[in-house]
């Protein structure tokens, strides 16, 4: 009987201790965690929208987009999350479109858990670069208008897709032309 | 003396990769770069020597019976804390290991040394069989991952070695590649192994 209690105390006190430990490290990493976050959310704003040195986050119709300011005020561009299913996991973007010109400013992988040396090189600029200056109105089809990553077609066109997928429903909200 | 021992004893004669063959779902997954191999493998030598460590000053209280379940609480909360501190406080060191980190919870490696060595001996011998296996199975990845880096995009630590006549053999850092390079890398071992043991016999 003893040795049973015993039992049931030590597990208790060891989960008990775990979870005060884990509690706390949660309490206090957080913050900085949150900030880390943000930080690395609004870098990739402005590094998709050039000119911009400020964001602006904005809530349309359910949808999150920031919208990038430079030291005036002046509205630069805008830009928005995609994400689309890669090869091994899920690829979040941060693309940069200019509503006025209704051109693609940047693009940005966020995270991605694609295969090193070959899908990987989505995060790399020869690929993402490309999409620069790219029209809402082009047909974003890889081997046509987008150049695939030789022996990574299902990561290229992941991106492609969830760039595509996504400017869809932006340009629906901020047409070519239109304010924003 | 006996805490070399101890020491020597994971990097060598019980390597986790090579001898034992434990924690090869981890070292065969991380594998595709020289980067990722050192990454993984100080990360699991860190939570490694923290857990035995407090595994060996726990031996005493913890009851038989519920010591792996004990074990493995250790183990997590360790991993969680180090994943949290690492994400808040060094982002960049995070951007890189980030993605080993909780799988340090499933390496076997950790609970295989808690429950064969660190409950049945003092911390200081335990502290010395963890920075050993931790170091071991360190050497073993990143030489695996340095020979798939190599084949399969002709460079190391991501610098370009092989020109540019060189066509990488894809498969390498693909999984197969995986087995391929880690299968003959035991074999050489094994060899190397054999061939001491036979002139040690004086044959």
């Amino acid at each position: 009987m003893n040795q049973y209690v015993k039992m049931i105390v030590v597990l208790l006190v060891i989960s008990c201790a775990s979870g005060a430990v884990l509690a706390l490290s949660y309490a206090v990493t957080n913050p900085k965690i949150q900030q880390q976050e943000l930080q690395k959310l609004q870098e990739s704003v402005l590094k998709v929208i050039p000119g911009a040195t400020k964001m602006e986050e904005v809530q349309k119709d359910g949808i999150t987009v920031y919208i990038g300011l430079d030291d005036q005020g002046n509205k630069k561009g805008i830009a928005f999350p995609a994400s689309g299913s890669g090869f091994n996991g899920v690829i979040e973007l941060m693309v940069g479109y200019n509503p006025t010109e209704g051109k693609l400013t940047g693009v940005e992988v966020l995270s991605m858990s694609e295969t090193p040396g070959l899908g990987a090189k989505i995060t790399e600029e020869s690929f993402t670069g490309q999409f620069n200056g790219k029209s809402v109105k082009d047909q974003f089809i890889v081997k046509q208008d987008v150049q695939a990553i030789s022996g990574a077609t299902i990561s290229s066109t992941a991106v492609t897709k969830a760039i595509k997928a996504s400017l869809d429903e932006i340009v629906k909200l901020y047409p070519v032309g239109g304010d924003f | 003396m006996q805490l070399i021992k101890d020491f020597v004893n994971g990097i060598w004669n019980e390597n986790p990769i090579f001898r034992i063959v434990i924690g090869i779902c981890s070292a065969l997954a991380v594998t595709t770069s020289a980067n990722n191999g050192i990454a993984m493998g100080m990360a699991l030598t860190f939570v490694l020597t923290c857990s035995s460590i407090l595994i060996s000053l726990l031996r005493n209280i913890i009851p038989s019976k519920v010591r792996i379940p004990c074990y493995v609480i250790v183990i997590a909360t360790f991993t969680t804390v180090v994943d949290l501190f690492m994400k808040g406080y060094f982002p960049a060191l995070y951007n890189v290991m980030g993605i080993f980190i909780p799988l340090i919870v499933v390496n076997c490696i950790v609970l295989a040394r808690a429950e064969a060595f660190a409950s049945k001996v003092g911390p200081l011998r335990a502290t010395a069989d963890a920075l050993g296996m931790g170091l071991g199975y360190t050497w073993a990845i990143t030489l695996i991952s340095i020979i798939r880096e190599i084949m399969g995009t002709g460079s190391v630590f991501g610098y370009k070695i092989l020109g540019a006549g060189f066509t990488p053999w894809v498969i390498a850092i693909l999984p197969p590649g995986a087995f391929i390079v880690m299968g003959i890398l035991v074999g050489l071992m094994n060899l190397i192994t054999r061939k001491t043991a036979n002139s040690a016999d004086g044959h």
